[in-house]
């Protein structure tokens, strides 16, 4: 089901291509003196996200790289989505050795021909990873996960003192236009349909009863970003709803009466992976930093300081961070609800669709 | 004078070439991409998905018409706010004080500002406390998820620019003119209709396009104040290339809403040149 997607992808991007040495040629004789780009040419270049997760990424991963190989590391900052416009731009000559993905946007990076297998030969660190974290297809190893992240129920503590149970409590009356949920602009929106689609046992394919629930819903919003998520919560505008462990910890931390909980139903899940860039210039370091983020020091780290759950086995983490991983105190890998991306890519533009019709008009 | 035209050429190709590669070579590829599928074949089958479909034409709807009371409402607004900066205040450091205090905002995104009306217009925001506290009503005014407050966040962020075109054009204008109309036993509210209003039409209503073109095609913060639940046509568009990455189905939708735009905003321009030819 993705090729068609593959296939518009690759072509879009041959026709970006052509255009864009045209413009960049032309951009070429308007800032002609490009030093800039010589300063990194013995540097790793790594793609990742912005904000914590980038200051996360370089504290746990790359500055211990750098201390090991002598190699600096130069960030390509982005989200998922961006990175992977990014590498199908450089198809023919990247200049991106290692890329962050996450769970989704690595499918489609792998189905429009952007990845090297990953081999234990070249990172002997995969071992150690968790099997769950190993994404493979007949072509081989094309990511590795490094660190989990769930979307739970999240509450206000001052409004709501019992901690919620399960996902159906959105729709008490008592919530009524104070709880928010993901939207499809989203990258946790469409899964969360098939999530609740899930946990609702709906027919096979058909997601009707789920649209259905949802227009019962009596929202305060429906978040596009996760930053819309934490201001709503924290400004009241929400006191019950989704969101991710990450930033609902970090509303945590900031002093906010916000809990996080894993209701009897589970979490929906995905991860952060990276990638071996296909062709990548610099292959021997790009496996090497691989590997540096396999290691359970690293994985440790960002489990510390994101709140991600660690992909590579036997983590051990403090008290206080156990009970905001993803999974929940007692709570393991197997607790998360982790979907076939290829599915969810599959009914994509559909479900989207659907939503706009159906939900996102008064 | 050859060398002084080899460095016109210099100059200018600077810009051009600047233009090139960041205005038209993306329009191209959107344009292109638009009316070719994933073969790279010709097809007419996206712009056909568009236009076909009431679902669109109802969200263009929403869109224009949101768009529509934007610009009223910032024109409605920003016109006394220009006269009074232009013909009333008298002292200068007053004047610059209230010129920056309208262009220092613009200087900051608009995302945060979005971010800074969904706390102000929450249940719990400044805007109900105050109503609350007034008496004027007893439950908090729902403003987000609709289009009142997509609108005063619109409003908010785009006022300024029919301040600044307004003020622009009635600064330029001659005393005299009114003078005269005086002068002739004309009364003060029909020297305004007559003479400076329409001697200033054309300022507004180039304010007025500004206000409508970057209205239609917001879209932080419709999408941040709708909190989801109305939905405008830059969110779709989003949603093609970021969600769905359906380029092809996403450019149509780019490229319609610019060709509507552009009709409306050309038969808006044709009135203002009328404007200035009378006058």
């Amino acid at each position: 089901m993705i090729p068609p997607l593959h296939m518009r992808g690759e072509n879009n991007m041959a026709r970006i291509h052509g255009l864009a040495t045209a413009s960049a040629l032309a951009l070429a004789v308007t800032l002609a003196p490009a030093s800039a780009q010589d300063a990194g040419k013995g540097a790793l270049h790594v793609a990742w996200y912005g904000g914590n997760w980038g200051d996360a990424f370089k504290t746990c991963v790359a500055d211990p790289f750098t201390k090991a190989t002598g190699v600096p590391v130069v960030p390509e900052v982005g989200t998922s989505t961006v990175t992977l416009s990014k590498l199908q731009q450089q198809k023919d000559a990247p200049t991106i050795d290692v890329a962050w993905m996450d769970g989704g946007v690595s499918e489609l990076a792998e189905a429009a021909g952007v990845l090297e297998p990953i081999t234990q030969g070249g990172v002997p660190n995969l071992s150690a990873a968790l099997p769950q974290a190993v994404y493979k297809n007949a072509n081989g190893i094309y990511a590795v996960g490094t660190g989990y992240y769930s979307l739970g129920l999240t509450y206000n503590t001052k409004e709501i003192k019992a901690p919620p149970t399960s996902w159906n409590d959105l729709w008490k009356p008592e919530y009524a236009d104070a709880v928010t949920i993901p939207s499809p602009a989203n990258s946790s929106g469409v899964p969360f349909l098939f999530f609740l689609h899930k946990i609702w046992n709906a027919p096979a394919g058909d997601f009707t009863p789920v649209f259905a629930r949802i227009k019962e819903l009596k929202p305060a919003l429906f978040f596009d970003s996760s930053g819309a998520a934490s201001n709503a919560y924290q400004s009241g505008e929400a006191i019950i709803g989704a969101h991710f462990n990450v930033g609902a910890f970090d509303l945590t931390a900031k002093g906010l009466p916000i809990g996080f909980t894993v209701p009897k139903e589970g979490v929906w899940a995905t991860d952060a992976r990276l990638h071996l860039v296909k062709n990548a210039p610099r292959k021997e370091l790009a496996q090497k930093f691989i590997d540096t983020a396999l290691t359970t020091d690293a994985s440790r780290c960002l489990a510390e300081k994101l709140y991600l759950g660690p992909s590579v086995k036997g983590v051990t983490v403090s008290q206080e961070t156990a009970y905001r991983l993803p999974w929940g105190v007692d709570g393991t890998v197997e607790n998360l609800f982790l979907l076939d991306w290829n599915e969810v890519n599959a009914k994509r533009a559909e479900l989207v669709d659907t939503w706009n019709r159906e939900i996102a008009r008064k | 004078m050859t060398a002084s035209r080899t460095t016109l050429a210099l100059l200018l190709f600077a810009p051009l070439a600047f233009f090139a590669a960041f205005f038209l070579a993306p329009m191209a590829v959107v344009a292109i991409s638009s009316v070719t599928t994933s073969d790279g074949a010709l097809t007419a089958a996206h712009y056909a998905r568009v236009l076909l479909d009431q679902y669109h034409w109802d969200v263009l709807w929403v869109t224009f018409r949101i768009a529509l009371a934007t610009t009223a409402i910032c024109v409605l607004v920003g016109f006394p706010l220009a006269w009074y900066l232009v013909r009333i205040v008298r002292w200068r450091a007053w004047r610059r004080a209230c010129v920056i205090l309208i262009i220092v905002p613009l200087f900051t995104s608009n995302i945060v500002r979005s971010f800074g009306w969904m706390v102000l217009l929450g249940r719990t925001g400044l805007v109900n406390q105050g109503l609350m506290g007034l008496g004027l009503t007893e439950r908090p005014i729902r403003f987000l998820g609709t289009e009142t407050g997509i609108l005063i966040g619109l409003v908010y962020i785009l006022v300024p620019f029919v301040v600044l075109s307004v003020g622009n054009a009635l600064a330029k204008i001659d005393t005299v003119y009114e003078d005269a109309s005086a002068d002739l036993g004309v009364g003060p509210a029909r020297t305004f209709w007559f003479v400076t209003l329409p001697l200033c039409l054309p300022g507004a209503i180039s304010g007025a396009i500004m206000v409508f073109a970057l209205a239609v095609s917001a879209y932080v913060t419709p999408a941040l104040l709708s909190g989801g639940q109305i939905t405008v046509f830059s969110m779709l568009i989003f949603q093609q290339y970021s969600t769905v990455f359906d380029f092809h189905y996403g450019a149509a939708l780019s490229v319609t809403l610019l060709m509507l735009t552009l009709v409306l905003v050309s038969i808006a321009g044709r009135i203002g040149d009328g404007g200035r030819r009378t006058a």
